[in-house]
Parts: C-alpha cells; sequence; structure tokens
C-alpha cells in the first residue's frame, strides 16, 4: 500500500495531458472507426449510408481476407522463429566466449535502431533480381530469384528483412536469459558427466523457457504490428497479395483502395484483437507488479 | 504540563479492519513513551496516527493543548525516525538533514548553523558530504535522528529504529538515544517489539494488545505489577511461568494434584504466575513441588532450567527456573523447588484481571 | 568454463564472427554502393568494392538535395527527424511521469477507468486504426505541420507503466519522511521524484528516441511538404520515382545517414539502452 498525497483536485490535472491526447487520437479515430464500419461512404466523402453489418459480412465473406490472415500468421511465425533460433546460437555462443563479450554485444545489436522502412531497403537491393548481389548469386547456384514474380520469395524476402532487425532485440533477452541460469545447476550437470550439448538441451534450455515465451509473444506483437515499414518499402504486399499482413492491409484499402467501410472494418477487428491481447497482457503486468 | 493527549483514539482501516478499538494516553512534557507488544498488535498505526500519516478515525490528539486530527504531518511540530531510516538516496547527508527546514523556508545562513550543530552532536560532522549509500548502517541511523533533531520538534516519534541494526550496535544506540533524549528534553514516542529495549528506554510503558492498551506504567510498576497475564508473559525475560489453577478453600490447585496453600476470597478458575527468577532451589521437606527436568540452558552468569511439574499423572505444566551462576543437573532428575507467596500474580482467568 | 574444449571455443567465436558479418552485410552493401556513380548501377550488378565518388555523392545528399524527386537536403530532414523524435521523446516523457505520478501518489473516483483507458493505447498502435486517426489530423488541421507529426504519438502506455513501476518501488517511508519534511506533491516531484527516477528516464529516452527517428508510416501520410519531410519517409518518396532512374549511390547514402544518429545512440549508450529495453519489457 502506497502512502498517497489527500489533494482531489490535483491528479486530474496530472492526468490530463494524456487524457486529452488519448481521447483525441485514440479514442475518437477507434469510435470514428466504429461507426465508419458500420456505413458505406461514397469515394468522395460526400455522402454516406448506414448499412448494418454488411461491411463485416462482406469482409468473412472475401477469400482475400483469409488469405490475409494466413500471410500474417505464415509471417508472423516465420519471424518469431527464425529470429529466435539464430538469437540463440549467437546467445549460446556469446555466453560461452570469455573475452570480447562486450564487442561482440555491440556489433550484434545496433540492427535494433534501424527503421524496419530502411531495413526493408537493404534487404531488397541486396535481393533485386537484376543487380542484387545475393540475387544474382542464387541465379549462378540454380536459383531464378524474382521476388517481384514469386509469392514465396516475396515472403522469404521481408521475413528476412524483418527477422534482421529484431535479432538483437532476441538475443540481449537470450543472453540476459543465459546469464541468470545458475553456474551450480551446469556445473552439477557437468559433474554428472554430460556433455556440453546434452547439458543445454537438458538443463538450460528448459529454464530458459519464461525468456522463449517471452520472446514468443513480443516477436509476433512485432511481426504484426510493427513490420509495416519493411512491407512498404520491399514488397508492397504483393505479388498479388502474398505479403498483404492483416495491418497493411488495413492501409492498402483505406488509402490505396479508397474502400473506407472495409477498411475501418478490418480496423474493428484488429482493435477486438488488441484488446484481448490487451485483457491478457493486463493480467501478466498487474501479477509481475503485485510483489514489488 | 501535559504535552501529548490521546483521547479515545480509534482506527478503522478503509477495508474495515479495526485495528485500534480505542486508547487513552496523556504523555508529560519530556516524557519518553515506548508503545510495546507483538508484532501486528496496532503500534505503528497508533504512531502514524499521532504522526499524521494515517487518519484518525474516532477521537482526538491534542498536542500543547491543540486538536491536531485535522492537520497536515508538517504542521504537527513533530518529527519521526523511521526503521529503514527513509534517507533521501540521491541528497548527501547534509541536504538529507537541512531538507524540512529549507521547506520551511528558513535562512540558509540559520539552516547551515543548525545542521552542524546536531552533526557535531551526532558525531556525523566528517559525513555531512556523503550519499546515504556510502554510510554504515549505524551511521545511517544517526542521520535518521540528525534529520529529526535539527527539526527541533515538540514530539519526536521512533518507529522500531533499531530493527536493523546488529545485536551490539543496538544496545549501543538504545543508550545513545537515551542519553540524547535526557539532553534535548523532548517529548518522545517510541515503537518498538522488543521488551528489552523498551524497559530500558521508557519513563513510561504502553503494553499494546490487539489495538487496546493492557496496561501503562512505568517499568517496574509493570514488572512487579502486571494488570493482565498478557502482560505479565510479556514482560521480564524468560518469561514469567503462567499457570491455569484454581482458587479453592484450600488455596492454589496447579496440575490438578498440587495445592499451595492460600487465603483469597476469590473462587474458581485462575491463572497463578511466579517468574523463573523468583522460583528457588530447596529440599524434599521445605519444597513446595518437584520440577522433572528436561532441558538446562548453560549461559555462564546464570542457568536456565526447564522442566514439567512433577504429579503422578506425569502431565504436570511446564516451567522454567532460572538460577545464577552455572548448575549442572541431570535431566530427567527431579528439583525440588519453593515458591514465595510474595511473588505470585493471580489472575481471573475469565476477566484476565489482575486479582 | 567448466572444461576446456578448444575446439568447442573455436566454434563459438567462428559462429559468433559469421553473425556479426551477416548483420553487417547490407550496410556494407549499402556503403559500397554510396560510393560509385548513379551510373554504375545500370549494366546489372552492385559494385562489390568500394568506388571513389564516394565524397561526391555524400556531400550532394546532405547539403545539396536528397535527389530521386526529394529537393531538400539531407541534413534538412535530419533537423525534422530530431524535431520529430525530441518532440516525441520528451512529450511522453512528460505526460507519462505526470499521469503515473497520479496514478501511483493519489486516490481519486475513476483511477482504474483512467488506467484502462491509458492502457487501451498501449495495443493500438497508429497502423491499426490509421485511417481515422488520419481523417482527425486533418479535420484539426495538423497536416503538414511538427504538432501533426509529434503530438498524435506521444500517448504512451508503455512509458506510464514504466514510471507506475517505478514510482511502485520506492519505499513508503520515503514518501512519508518527505511529507514529515513540509514537501507538497510538487516539491515532492521535483525534489525526490524525478531525481529518483533519473536512470529510468535516461533509459526510457533511448528507446523512445530511437522509436521517434524511425516513424515511417505516420509522417508519410500526414507531410506533402518537403518542408516536413523526415528522413526515414525520404526514403519512401525517392523510391517512387519511376525504376529507370532510381539514383542508388543517392538513396543508399541517405538510407546510411536515416540509421546513423539511433545506431550511434545505441551504441553509445548502449548500457542505458539494454536497461531501456529489459525495462520496458510490456
Ligand atoms: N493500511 C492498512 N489497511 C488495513 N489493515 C492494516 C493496514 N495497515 C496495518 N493494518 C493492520 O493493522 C494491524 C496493526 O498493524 P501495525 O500497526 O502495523 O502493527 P505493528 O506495528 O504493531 O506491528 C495489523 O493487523 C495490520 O495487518
Ligand atoms: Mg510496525
Amino acid at each position: 500500500m502506497t502512502v498517497t498525497f489527500p489533494q482531489k483536485g490535483l491528479p486530474w490535472l496530472l492526468l490530463l495531458p494524456q487524457l486529452l491526447i488519448t481521447a483525441i487520437f485514440f479514442l475518437w479515430p477507434a469510435e470514428q472507426a466504429l461507426e465508419q464500419a458500420f456505413y458505406q461512404e461514397d469515394a468522395f466523402g460526400l455522402s454516406r449510408e448506414f448499412i448494418g453489418l454488411e461491411n463485416f459480412a462482406d469482409l468473412f465473406s472475401n477469400p482475400l481476407y483469409y488469405q490475409s490472415i494466413l500471410t500474417t500468421l505464415v509471417f508472423s511465425f516465420s519471424v518469431a522463429i527464425v529470429g529466435m533460433s539464430v538469437a540463440l546460437l549467437l546467445a549460446v555462443m556469446a555466453d560461452r566466449v570469455i573475452r570480447g563479450k562486450l564487442a561482440y554485444q555491440t556489433l550484434l545489436i545496433w540492427p535494433y535502431a534501424v527503421a524496419p522502412a530502411l531495413a526493408g531497403v537493404l534487404w531488397w537491393i541486396l535481393f533485386d533480381p537484376s543487380m542484387g548481389p545475393i540475387a544474382l548469386w542464387l541465379k549462378s547456384a540454380g536459383v531464378d530469384w524474382n521476388h517481384y514474380l514469386d509469392g514465396s520469395q516475396a515472403m522469404i524476402l521481408v521475413v528476412i528483412a524483418s527477422t534482421w532487425k529484431q535479432i538483437s532485440y532476441n538475443f540481449l533477452f537470450f543472453l540476459a536469459g543465459l546469464q541468470a541460469v545458475p553456474r551450480s545447476l551446469i556445473e552439477a550437470a557437468a559433474i554428472d558427466g554430460a556433455s556440453p550439448f546434452k547439458r543445454f538441451w537438458t538443463i538450460v534450455f528448459p529454464l530458459l523457457s519464461p525468456t522463449t515465451f517471452f520472446l514468443l509473444v513480443v516477436n509476433l506483437v512485432y511481426a504484426f504490428f510493427e513490420t509495416f515499414g519493411v512491407i512498404d518499402a520491399t514488397t508492397k504486399g504483393g505479388p498479388g497479395q502474398s505479403t498483404t499482413t492483416l495491418v497493411y492491409k488495413v492501409f492498402d484499402d483505406g488509402f490505396v483502395g479508397l474502400d473506407l467501410g472495409g477498411s475501418a472494418a478490418q480496423s474493428v477487428v484488429l482493435m477486438g484483437i488488441v484488446g484481448l491481447m490487451t485483457v491478457i497482457q493486463f493480467r501478466f503486468i498487474e501479477r509481475k507488479v503485485q510483489y514489488s | 504540563m501535559t504535552d501529548v493527549i490521546l483521547e479515545k483514539v480509534g482506527k478503522t482501516y478503509p477495508n474495515g479492519y479495526h485495528a485500534i478499538p480505542s486508547v487513552d494516553l496523556s504523555i508529560e512534557e519530556g516524557e519518553f513513551i515506548v508503545l510495546v507488544g507483538p508484532s501486528g498488535c496496532g503500534k505503528s498505526t497508533l504512531l502514524r496516527m499521532v504522526a499524521g500519516l494515517e487518519s484518525i478515525s474516532t477521537g482526538e490528539l491534542r498536542i500543547r493543548g491543540e486538536r491536531m486530527n485535522e492537520k497536515e504531518p508538517a504542521d504537527r511540530d513533530i518529527a519521526m525516525v523511521f526503521q529503514n531510516y527513509a534517507l533521501y538516496p540521491h541528497m548527501t547527508v547534509y541536504d538529507n538533514m537541512a531538507y524540512g527546514l529549507k521547506n520551511r523556508g528558513m535562512a540558509k545562513d540559520l539552516i547551515a548553523e543548525k545542521v552542524s550543530d546536531v552533526a557535531a552532536m551526532l558525531g556525523l560532522t566528517e559525513l555531512l558530504q556523503r550519499k546515504p549509500r556510502q554510510l554504515s548502517g549505524g551511521q545511517r541511523q544517526r542521520v535518521a535522528m540528525g534529520r529529526a533533531m535539527v527539526r527541533d520538534p515538540k514530539v519526536f516519534l521512533f518507529d522500531e529504529p533499531l530493527s536493523n541494526l546488529d545485536a551490539k550496535l543496538r544496545v549501543q544506540m538504545r543508550v545513545e538515544i537515551r542519553q540524547l533524549q535526557r539532553k534535548l528534553g523532548t517529548t518522545t514516542l517510541y515503537v518498538t517489539h522488543d521488551q528489552v529495549e523498551a524497559m530500558t528506554l521508557a519513563d513510561r510503558l504502553v503494553v499494546l494488545n490487539k489495538g487496546k492498551a493492557e496496561q501503562i506504567g512505568t517499568p517496574m510498576d509493570l514488572y512487579n505489577k502486571p494488570a493482565t497475564p498478557f502482560v505479565a508473559a510479556f514482560i521480564g525475560s524468560p518469561s514469567m511461568n503462567l499457570l491455569d489453577a484454581h482458587l479453592t478453600e484450600q488455596g492454589i490447585t496447579v496440575s490438578d494434584e498440587l495445592t499451595l496453600p492460600l487465603s483469597h476470597p476469590h473462587r474458581g478458575a485462575i491463572v497463578w504466575g511466579i517468574r523463573p527468577e523468583h522460583l528457588d532451589v530447596s529440599d524434599e521437606h521445605n519444597a513446595d513441588f518437584a520440577l522433572r527436568i528436561q532441558a538446562v540452558e548453560s549461559l555462564g552468569a546464570e542457568t536456565l532450567i526447564h522442566g514439567k511439574v512433577e504429579t503422578t499423572s506425569g502431565q504436570g505444566d511446564a516451567m522454567v527456573v532460572r538460577l545464577s551462576g552455572p548448575h549442572l543437573p541431570d535431566i530427567n532428575s527431579l528439583m525440588w523447588l519453593k515458591a514465595p507467596a510474595q511473588y505470585w500474580h493471580l489472575f481471573d482467568a475469565v476477566t484476565q484481571q489482575r486479582l | 568454463m567448466i572444461e576446456n574444449r578448444p575446439w568447442l571455443t573455436f566454434v563459438s567465436h567462428a559462429t559468433l564472427l559469421t553473425g556479426i558479418a551477416l548483420v553487417a552485410l547490407p550496410v556494407w552493401m549499402a556503403l559500397v554502393a554510396s560510393t560509385h556513380p548513379a551510373s554504375a548501377f545500370g549494366v546489372g550488378h552492385i559494385p562489390l568494392w568500394f568506388g571513389d565518388a564516394g565524397a561526391e555523392t555524400w556531400g550532394a545528399v546532405l547539403f545539396d538535395k536528397a535527389g530521386n524527386g526529394v529537393d531538400v537536403p539531407v541534413w534538412f530532414m535530419m533537423l525534422n527527424s530530431l524535431i520529430m523524435a525530441l518532440g516525441i521523446t520528451f512529450g511522453k516523457i512528460a505526460i507519462s511521469l505526470l499521469s503515473a505520478y497520479a496514478i501511483v501518489f493519489f486516490r481519486f473516483p475513476f483511477r482504474n477507468l483512467c488506467f484502462w483507458i491509458i492502457f487501451m493505447t498501449l495495443m493500438l498502435p497508429v497502423e491499426v486504426r490509421i485511417v481515422p486517426t488520419y481523417e482527425v489530423v486533418a479535420n484539426l488541421d495538423l497536416l503538414n505541420s511538427y504538432t501533426g507529426l509529434t503530438l498524435p504519438l506521444i500517448a504512451s502506455a508503455t512509458a506510464t507503466f514504466l514510471f507506475r513501476q517505478c514510482f511502485l518501488s520506492i519505499p513508503g517511508e520515503l514518501v512519508e519522511a518527505a511529507r514529515m519534511d513540509g514537501a507538497g506533491p510538487w516539491r515532492f516531484f521535483f525534489d525526490i521524484l524525478l531525481p529518483l527516477s533519473r536512470t529510468n528516464i535516461a533509459a526510457l529516452f533511448v528507446i523512445l528516441f530511437i522509436y521517434g527517428w524511425n516513424q515511417y508510416l505516420w509522417p508519410l501520410l500526414i507531410t506533402t511538404d518537403d518542408a516536413y519531410y523526415t528522413l526515414v519517409m525520404s526514403i519512401k518518396r525517392m523510391l517512387s520515382v519511376t525504376d529507370g532512374d532510381i539514383a542508388w549511390n543517392q538513396i543508399m547514402a541517405t538510407t546510411l545517414l536515416a540509421m546513423l544518429p539511433p545506431v550511434a545512440v545505441v551504441i553509445g549508450m548502449q548500457k542505458l539502452f539494454v536497461k531501456g529495453l529489459v525495462d520496458s519489457e510490456k
């Protein structure tokens, strides 16, 4: 139980800036999205007509929407799994070395600071079919790389670019997790004759599971919401719809396709998902806060 | 002159917990009052009501005749020393001590003068530019006291200020606190759960039990004439032997079969008490009863003997005897004891009041 | 290490070095590319070793104009990015400190509701409700303005939570001591709370600066006037030139310059950065 001040009006004054900004830039747009989702607006925004759940009905009868859900899932889990595996490998190695740990850390974490859009541009050029060094090298190795035409290759490209940026984050948390594993446990296993690999899989990895789970959630959230820049700068959701994630589709349908009602309905669905995750996270955070 | 008056002061927490039913206490100017009782009995609650850190649910608090219930802590002219010292970690010792004076708008040179006076008194002069984390536990404790002293308050409040120190330092600081208080003559309210600390510091003690003041009096009053079995058990170490007993025409029956002659008008269930240091070793013919020895604690200067009152059923009550000097009786042997009647304490088993 | 297996140590170092090389590959390529004249890219490959046009390209994008249809120099957009990043960072820190202070140290009606409202913003990234937010900002006449670039992004539940946690960990006795010392709410805030939260604020500053600097979609939507272009979003404008005419060397130089400030912050303040990441783990 914390000690509090008795003032009654002051807390409102303190909260006012945050509440105002939240109301104007979060709640009002959210309300507008909700409203728009139930209306059909013409392209010039001059007239609109109430159509009830029709936007949602359209949405859920549109195979493209389901395809986008699938794309999002494939994309998100690929980013999470690839990124975490590579980061875990690097973290285990970095945890082993005695010399140069900090230097390795420094040289591995900087991509966190690179904007997703810039990450996208860099990898896009490396893979550009006509001049990218990697694409040319792949061609000479017999792979016909052209992510402008091949949906799976486009997906691989956005996964690589998104993962590249996220490895640093995963690496840092895995390294911290590894350093928290009690030395005595590993020593005990070594005395019991377990080889380094066996020790890792039977002792260290299970102890890392809270970190792994946490990172899985963070990576999925990242892939869901924060990779817009990567996709926009590389594939623009194409070819076809092969790299159009749900978040990209909201933007694409709204600003490019000018289907405001459909875009709003998607926003509402996404906000529902977000609300659900919020409740789950809230529980999680509250539990963490309790013992402090 | 009466300095602090608590009149039927009670506390109910917002969650409905009734921590203090009603406490009456008047404190003379310059008096050192110790609130003592087991953990959770409401000592801090009472102290914090005086400090103004908790609201007073019922009753009235007056300091020098002025009602304090509605006043902010800073306006009560009191100072408090906390258990964990509560020093501001980012400020130097000097700034820690000066902060309260600065907030009151005192002139800078006057502050400097006051702080250096108090620092000199506490031997902190060399440490004024250090941060709290660069100090030892005892030094932090002193700074916390210095911070209270510079304010020159009407009342000092202490909440278990020594419980984070090691045993040796605790004794040393205890003596120091008492000396300082005598020198300054400031009325003091001091909370502790340690009865030794309470006995050695207090002019008067308030023994709290479940939010009720069981007894208020000088340490010797409480030792000689505890008002209830609770006080009897709490004051004195090792604690008083308290046995369930019956008072009849013949006297007091303990452990169902042993009778100690006494003529007393009261009848029925009582609690019979005698302190371990008041039991004397005797022989089979002059003794009041025998103890079957179960354990011996040799402390050098004194010996504590734990045993059971010897009865035919073997179900006698447990007792402790305190003897001065070394003794090495055999475990399981019998020890004959005399319990002089002038040291007996009798309490009504139902009302728990002293008879 | 528990046992001495030289080959394992060798494998560790080799893996790490490979990792570092792969991670650095795109930046290496960009660096090399930026040292060649635009004409070098037409011939079907990107040069793999440094050319001699580096100074020219970098000088041109930095001080003349970024090229590819963006007619303002990079230093100018850097300034815009800096204004936006600092605006977002200071704004977020300020309003989060205040609201966390209100929530932790005061009791008032609807406190939990306020908490929940703030919490909603945690998981409502601007991308999710991009269309209506754009409309709101357009209605408020904030397109092409610094206010429009920063204000909608400064409500942050993450920062509020971080400060809430930090405040909750401050011992109650310290607050009580301050009250006995006559410190009112403001004095307590400035004399005790802010100094005690210093490292948390600094750590958060690093994370938020990166966040602010790297904003892409939002500035892209609401700025159509070069005067408000930020560096990261200008890349998109540069890329939308019809294919054949893209000057890759300029794009690469601009990209590198766009990532330079946040990368420098991460490397220069590595300790604070790591602390910020770990603290704001949602
Ligand atoms: N803020 C509170 N709300 C409800 N109950 C409390 C609160 N603070 C203390 N209590 C309860 O009041 C009783 C007395 O507490 P306290 O005065 O701290 O005891 P002491 O200091 O004697 O150990 C305890 O049972 C405690 O659980
Ligand atoms: Mg207490």
